[in-house]
């Protein structure tokens, strides 16, 4: 019996060897956080998490639900590609209470003359072009081919 | 210190079962009863740090494989992109955090006798295009030509940001989305130096590296991200590799277009494809 016995020191080795291991494991047990490696190194719950902000712009369809008219004129009008947030700003709290007003941007923002903008959009100087005069009195935002 | 003599009365014992033995073997049994709840207890405690409750359901990220395309000859510089993903994603109104910005591209023609197709480059950003751009100070007459360049998260098949992360924190999705998971971000930012295309930046008030996520809570909700939305030009398009027809907008882009990615030459494989880019633009 006594010849088989393991050495002291081999014996102290295998015991630090499992406290080490089991450590290691308890704290594995205690930190690895729920859904971690399930999609990959990382937490698969963070994609969930990334979900959860409301949207602030709402979305064309939103406008749709109340304003489909004026979506429709403006998709016939060179304005086609324009959302309607693009010039009114966002619009979940106008959603969500339509007694929040809605802004406009002013046209120069796209059409003011700029040597890096290209041919395709017209563009104008305000300061030449009838300065001083809202764009309004001759241009219909949604229609801008029409005459007011 | 001497062990007391194993005691050898009991008959119902079998040998080797001591009574010491057998009350310590019990008594481990019960600690570990008692051990066992407050266990799951403190393990269910320490993972509340990192659960969420009440997401939206109903969204595979295994179905799709989002792609961003821009064309450079529609842009036309309004900047309402930028304002959009400062508004969508609580991004600090300060002009150095951006998610998505514009450059603008000046190209001027070579001086008298130098023989060079183009002259220098001018390249602004002010505000990163947030509020439009400033008329241009450099005269019509110098300019050879001019563009303006949308720039975003690159959405690379192979980031070099989610490489550099040391804790895990930044990954990419099944959907191709490269996300930052703010609880888990140090805000070392190591990501911030790796990205080669600076798409990233260190949020002074979350103490995390943030950078565009597609507008994830955008997407995953059927809607377009904030700067697709609000463009006036269809300057930027966005679409699902994996349910794409042929009458996708980024389908005729790539049909029409010669198509180019930045920095390509790093093995990044951007999936932001640019429409029209000049080689002068890095």
């Amino acid at each position: 019996m006594n010849e088989r016995k393991l050495p002291p020191q081999l014996i102290r080795l295998v015991i630090l060897t499992v406290a080490i291991l089991g450590l290691y494991g308890l704290a594995r047990f205690f930190l690895t956080p729920p859904s971690f490696g399930e999609l990959g190194f990382y937490r698969a719950l963070a994609l969930e998490e990334a979900t959860l902000r409301s949207p602030v712009f709402a979305g064309q369809k939103a406008c749709d639900e109340c304003h489909s008219d004026t979506i429709k004129k403006v998709a016939k009008a060179e304005h086609k590609t324009v959302s309607c947030e693009s010039c009114h700003g966002p619009g979940r709290a106008h959603v969500e209470n339509p007694e929040v007003k809605m802004g406009a941007i002013f046209c120069v923002r796209c059409h003011g003359v700029d040597p890096a903008r290209s041919a395709w959009i017209k563009q104008v100087d305000p300061k030449k072009h009838y300065a001083g005069q809202r764009c309004a009195e001759c241009h219909v935002p949604h229609q801008p081919s029409e005459v007011p | 210190m001497p062990c007391a003599p194993p005691t050898q009365r009991g008959t119902m014992i079998g040998k080797g079962y001591t009574r010491r033995k057998s009350l310590v073997a019990l008594a481990g049994a019960a600690a570990g009863f008692l051990v066992m709840a407050p266990a799951r207890k403190a393990r269910a405690a320490v993972q509340k740090l990192f659960t969420s409750t009440g997401a939206p359901k109903g969204y595979d990220p295994t179905q799709h494989k989002w792609l961003m395309a821009i064309n450079i000859e529609r842009c036309i510089g309004c900047g309402l992109c930028v304002e959009a993903c400062k508004k969508e994603n609580h991004v600090p109104p300060q002009p150095t955090y951006f998610r998505t910005w514009i450059e603008r591209y000046i190209i001027k023609k070579p001086r008298p006798g130098q023989a060079a197709v183009q002259g220098e480059t001018v390249v602004d950003s002010p505000n990163g295009g947030a509020g439009g751009f400033p008329p241009c100070e450099i005269p019509r007459e110098e300019i050879l030509k001019a563009f303006y360049v949308p720039k975003l998260c690159n959405l690379c098949e192979h980031s070099p940001c989610t490489q550099s992360c040391p804790v895990g924190a930044t990954f990419d999705t099944p959907d191709g989305a490269v996300l930052v998971d703010p609880k888990y971000c140090i805000g070392c930012g190591f990501c911030i130096q790796a990205c080669p295309y600076g798409c990233r930046y260190f949020n002074p008030y979350t103490r995390t590296a943030d950078k565009c996520s597609l507008c994830y809570h955008r997407i995953t909700r059927g809607l377009r991200p904030a700067c697709v939305e609000v463009c006036p030009a269809e300057a930027r398009l966005f679409g699902d590799l994996k349910n794409m027809g042929p009458d996708d907008p980024i389908a005729k882009l790539v049909r029409t277009n010669k198509l180019h990615t930045l920095k390509p030459h790093l093995g990044t494989e951007p999936r932001v494809l640019y429409a029209g880019l000049d080689k002068e633009v890095r």
